[in-house]
């Protein structure tokens, strides 16, 4: 077992040595952040000093060297854009991101299980069909215009919503929470079901056939022939067993929606950590973007890393086929 | 992970969708597609859209991607209406650059499907690849093959997008740079989706490699890459199957989203996508027909191959029938 | 430590509730920095204009008119100029102004570290005579001086030292960077870096108040559908830009209006005239069509200016004839006519020169740096393969265009130029100049265009006192800019403005907003 979880913990290092390797060599493709840097009337002598006090001018390997020296130490370098330390300003957008996410994902579960359900007991009702239809719509449009739809129809037209921002805000001692104010409530609707939208209906389809395979199971065929009441079949034993892997794989797409609101919190201003990444790609901000893609992956390999061990811990011989089990 | 290319693993039963598919294929699945209306419409839809724009240069009034052929004073021509300076009609208007609507749909509908096939076909070959590899190799082989999956899902598309262009613009010659962009979507799109192919294959493989059949292949000597092409692959192929068909409207949605964040096709050979993303901005402005017909057509593209991926998904699970 | 702090006021000042006075405007940038001296970009400045100011400042109409000195004079004969200062005025952490905040500001502006450091380029020295007088020498006689300077402001040297920021600081940041300390109408109140900031009024101010705002908020907004979605909800008082085909449904919407004028830049095309090959010719070394005048001429020829404005623009912005819009000074009325439209003289041109089957070159363009560059190119790419030309399109975002420009990756490319300086000067210095790093000369004149004249009148442009000699000189420029069409100007870019009804404002030509000028009804 520790063998394992070394060896484990090990190559998730490696994962993330890679990816910061492979971070800093596109950087230079994004752009060159001097010109932001600059006003109008520099000169190419100021744009070649700046180049080189920035360590721009380096071989990528060598910023990259430079990066990680500091970073072990905890310092992730500081934006070209704000001229503060990104970790700062990591720390004061997250939980902008966290909340939306959160949001999002109870979105999700709780509509994805309720309608999950509902169209695998009503298999073959027109409501079910309509159902599975219409939330096959929400997955055919790109984001960002189902984004622009809602702010255009709930914001614009019947302003009953926000159309952009957190509202107000409490800060609970640097935590700072839109969950106690009735703006900052009303200002999370739209976004979340932007963002959960796809999560909901692969949640939906999930619990709907999770529900068919173990309603024709042989129990449940039995607990019928026992005379037990449809409800009572459909509740307290199907839906029990169809939750597990529910939940496996929300965990997993948890990770997905903090790694890619970017979309929605650019379309919403919604001032999160992805916002932040796509102002860092329009600025060339490398010290930002370089933080937020090391951050992102910490927390990918993490989740990969905590559900590696929870198989193993449950059932060593099981683990080569997680994957098989229908998560990631 | 709402905005590109997903793993729709979850919604499949993958590992139980095991059945052989040459004979569902004759049999049931035949069978069940002739019973479903739905299935039934989407074919129709998506074979009328992908007919029309494989016929677009002989279906459309106009050829868009000519600029000489452009009116730049037919630009906001409303849909079934002269247009005040020139006096021409446009079925469905013109966009901001005088371009017929109609006609820059179907060409659109072109780049979108060219870039969504080959897309999933480099992401489905790739996955299946490195899966069967993975899952039939073992060792530490697979342990390379699925670190790296994971430093792929780390990055989105658009960081991937960026670097390929970038390296691309270093090495096309000058003359081919014009369709380079598509080729970096293709690129960049199918190289953030090949993970779930990679990932479900993997779990069939190690479930399939220690059947009986598999065993007594290997005891007659068959090779190691004879047994995973004649023998693995046809029984891992039906969940591929599922990916492929739901990945293919990921993919032309995902196209859609990287033109919104300015890595598109070329604004003078627009996708879908750019149409769409070029189209919201005239949401506000009245000009409602730039926005809406792409936007519907895309609609309806992405929502027939998503039904047809349903239908599938159910059509190859044996026990949900 | 500080900065925690700072950060958690800030959070807590988001919790006050919404009051009658409030003003909520939003753009699509956020000012980088604090600092007036750290970063000379328009967002910055104009941000900062409401908050800190210089010796002089510019009125409604662009006119320079006093603010932190009440007059000024030429020394002798050009050596310099006096300023008288203003008495009584009050940072707004309660300082007082005096003459050697004018003298630390002159030092920490033109410092090594300040990007502003161009402005003072032509000053010799700075001498405090009394704590309300200050003389600045030029090297040379220098006419626009006080002009110059608008945008120079001023910061308390006890408040620097104080807090450690004598200097500016671009790459590290320090306390300028998140915090200011000014003499203007507004002081800032909160500052949460790319997310927004918080403005009241400065109650020591020495000015009239114009204004009835009690507190004022800035949030960059990224997207313009969501800006102009805010607006209409109501969300937002007064957005920057307004979309140019959303201006005119805005203006008919009900509790919205639409400010509109001409801004200063001038938008262009420009040409690789150094290189003596194409980069994206059809074949590979094609000598460069565009070192001939008379090519240069037939692509101006060949562009459907008025189209543009009709049909991309909306009927929004003026066509230009010069690197400078009619409003600034210097601009020479004897060369005010443009190039006609005329695709057959075009195409007729470019047979005469040698081209009759047309030739391929590549146009580059940004695509999120003017207002609707990436339409206005396409255009271009239409108009100019209708006259037999094949124009291979590449647009960029801006982040990745000067780059390119720099290692000279273009055949054709746009450009906007604002000058800083609102004079006809400013683009000859910077785009017409033969490229030279030493005498800080055409740093953007990309094509490498060269003129032995127009390099020979610009010192003679800068130093030159009388009006009507330097105005001579400065259309002969024109005449030579416009005879080799070493640039096809456009049009001149709009200014728009979305705002709700119930506020008044002063939109003024170089896109500042002006707080002080807002009344909320």
């Amino acid at each position: 077992m520790l063998g394992y979880v070394i060896r484990r913990v090990f190559q998730s290092i490696v994962v993330l040595l890679i990816v910061g390797l492979v971070a800093f060599s596109m950087f230079r493709f994004v752009g060159d952040p001097i010109d932001n840097l600059l006003g109008q009337e520099r000169t190419l002598e100021d744009i070649e000093r700046l180049r080189t006090q920035l360590g721009l001018d380096e071989p990528f390997l060598v910023q990259y060297w430079n990066f990680l020296e500091r970073a072990v130490q905890g310092d992730l370098g500081i934006s070209y854009r704000q001229s503060r330390p990104v970790a700062e300003i990591l720390l004061e957008r997250a939980p902008a991101t966290l909340e939306l996410a959160a949001v999002s994902g109870l979105f999700a579960i709780v509509f994805g299980i309720i309608l999950g359900i509902f169209t695998a007991i009503r298999r073959d009702g027109w409501a079910s069909s309509v159902i599975m239809t219409v939330s096959l719509i929400g997955v055919s449009l790109p984001t960002f215009l189902i984004g622009i739809l809602l702010i255009y129809v709930f914001a614009v037209e019947l302003g009953w919503l926000p159309s952009f921002g957190r509202g107000e805000v409490v800060d609970l001692g640097g935590w700072t929470t839109g969950f106690l104010t009735a703006s900052g409530l009303k200002a999370l609707i739209l976004p979340a079901i932007t963002l959960g939208l796809y999560q909901m209906t692969l949640i939906m389809r999930l619990v709907r056939s999770e529900m068919l395979e173990v309603l024709r199971q042989d129990y449940i065929r039995f607990a019928r022939a026992r005379g037990l009441r449809d409800k009572a079949v459909n509740f307290r034993h199907a839906l029990k067993n169809t939750l597990v892997p529910v939940i496996t794989v929300t965990g997993l797409q948890l990770g997905s929606i903090i790694a890619f609101a970017i979309i929605t919190e650019t379309v919403f201003q919604w001032p999160g950590v992805g916002l932040l990444f796509i102002n860092a790609i329009q600025f060339v901000d490398i010290p930002v973007m370089a933080a937020y893609l090391m951050l992102i992956s910490v927390l990918f390999v993490g989740i990969n890393l905590v559900v590696d061990l929870l198989y193993f811990a449950i059932d060593p011989r099981l683990r080569d086929e997680r994957s098989a089990a229908g998560g990631n | 992970m709402t905005d590109l290319p997903q793993e729709p693993t979850p919604l499949v039963a993958d590992e139980r969708a095991r059945s052989r598919l040459a004979m569902a294929w004759d049999s049931d699945v035949a069978y069940s597609f002739r019973r479903s209306p739905v299935a039934l419409i989407s074919t129709i839809v998506v074979l009328i859209l992908v007919l029309s724009a494989i016929l677009a240069p002989v279906i459309a009034p106009y050829d868009p991607f000519n600029p000489a052929s452009l009116n730049l004073m037919n630009g906001f021509s409303k849909p079934m209406e002269p247009n005040a300076f020139t006096g021409d009609v446009f079925w469905l208007g013109t966009d901001d650059q005088g371009r017929d609507v109609f006609s820059t749909i179907l060409y659109g509908m072109r780049v979108s499907l060219f870039v969504g096939f080959a897309a999933v076909g480099f992401a489905m070959t790739l996955g299946v690849t490195l899966g069967l590899i993975a899952g039939y190799v073992g060792g530490w082989v697979e342990t390379i093959i699925m670190r790296v999956a994971d430093v792929q899902l780390t990055f989105p598309a658009i960081l991937v997008a960026m670097l390929i262009f970038g390296i691309a613009k270093g090495v096309t010659p000058v003359e081919y740079r014009d369709q380079m962009a598509i080729w970096v979507l293709i690129l960049a799109i199918g190289l953030s989706d090949w993970v779930q192919f990679a990932r479900v294959v993997r779990g069939a493989t190690l479930v399939e490699k220690n059947k009986e059949y598999v065993q007594a292949a290997r005891m007659i000597g068959r090779s190691s890459g004879a047994i995973m092409m004649r023998h693995i692959l046809p029984n891992v192929l039906s969940p591929v199957l599922v990916i492929a068909t739901i990945s293919l409207a990921l993919a032309i949605i995902a196209e859609a989203t990287l033109s919104f964040l300015g890595v598109g096709a070329p604004p003078t050979q627009p996708s879908l996508g750019t149409l769409i993303r070029i189209g919201q901005g005239f949401l506000f402005s009245g000009e409602w027909w730039i926005l809406f017909f792409p936007a519907v057509t895309l609609l309806a593209l992405a929502l027939s191959v998503n039904l047809l991926g349903d239908w599938l998904r159910d059509a190859l699970n044996p026990r949900l029938r | 430590m500080l900065r925690r702090l700072t950060a958690s006021a800030v959070a807590i000042c988001a919790a006050l509730p919404v009051m009658a006075e409030d003003f909520r405007w939003a753009s699509t940038t956020d000012p980088q920095t604090m600092d007036p001296h750290a970063v000379n970009s328009a967002p910055v400045l104009g941000f900062l204009n409401n908050v800190y100011e210089g010796l002089v400042r510019r009125g409604r109409d662009m006119a320079v008119e006093p603010a932190l000195a009440t007059g000024w004079e030429a020394i002798g004969n050009g050596e310099g100029w006096r300023f008288t200062l203003r008495q009584g005025v009050k940072f707004h952490d309660g300082a007082d102004f005096t003459a050697e905040d004018v003298l630390f500001s002159y030092e920490r502006a033109s410092s090594e570290e300040a990007d502003t450091r161009s402005w003072f380029a032509p000053v010799s020295g700075v001498t405090v005579v009394d704590d309300f007088t200050v003389d600045i020498m030029t090297s040379a006689p220098n006419p626009i001086f006080p002009d110059s300077i608008a945008n120079w402001m001023i910061m308390d040297s006890g408040w620097a030292e104080a807090n450690d920021a004598t200097r500016p600081d671009k790459e590290q940041g320090n306390y300028a960077t998140l915090n200011a300390n000014g003499t203007g109408a507004f002081k800032v109140t909160a500052r949460e870096p790319g997310l927004r900031t918080e403005l009241q009024p400065h109650e020591g101010w020495w000015d009239t108040v114009d204004h009835n705002i009690t507190r004022a908020e800035f949030t960059p907004i990224q997207n313009p559908a969501t800006a102009v979605a805010a607006l209409l909800s109501g969300d937002i008082d007064m957005i920057n830009p307004v979309p140019i085909q959303d201006a005119e449904r805005l203006s008919g919407q009900p509790g919205v209006q639409v400010i509109q004028g001409i801004e200063a830049r001038v938008i262009m095309l420009g040409f690789a005239q150094e290189a003596d090959t194409l980069k994206y010719g059809e074949s590979d070394g094609a000598a460069n069509p565009f070192q001939d005048p008379a090519v240069r001429r037939a692509v101006a020829q060949a562009v459907n200016v008025p189209a543009i404005l009709q049909t991309t623009m909306r009927g929004n912005a003026e066509a230009a004839s010069q690197l400078v819009s009619p409003a600034m000074r210097g601009y020479s009325e004897p060369n005010a006519a443009t190039i006609a439209y005329d695709p057959d003289a075009a195409r007729a041109a470019l047979a005469e020169a040698g081209y009759p089957e047309g030739f391929g070159f590549g146009l580059k363009c940004p695509n999120d740096r003017y207002l609707n560059d990436e339409a206005v190119c396409q255009a271009v790419t239409s108009m100019l393969s209708q006259v037999g030309l094949r124009p291979q399109l590449e647009t960029m975002p801006v982040r990745g265009y000067w780059p390119r420009l720099r290692e000279d990756d273009f055949d054709m490319y746009l450009l906007g130029w604002s000058p800083g300086t609102f004079d006809a000067e400013h683009p000859v210095r910077f785009l017409a100049s033969t490229p030279n790093e030493e005498k800080k000369l055409g740093s953007w004149n990309f094509g490498g265009y060269s003129n032995a004249r127009v390099d020979e009148l610009l010192p003679m442009i800068q130093s030159e006192i009388d009006e009507t000699k330097r105005q001579a000189m400065l259309d002969e420029v024109a005449a030579i800019l416009q005879g080799e069409t070493a640039y096809v100007p456009l049009y001149v870019q709009p200014l728009l403005w979305g705002a709700r009804d119930n506020i008044s404002l002063t939109q003024r030509p170089d896109n500042f907003f002006i707080l002080r000028w807002v009344t909320v009804n």
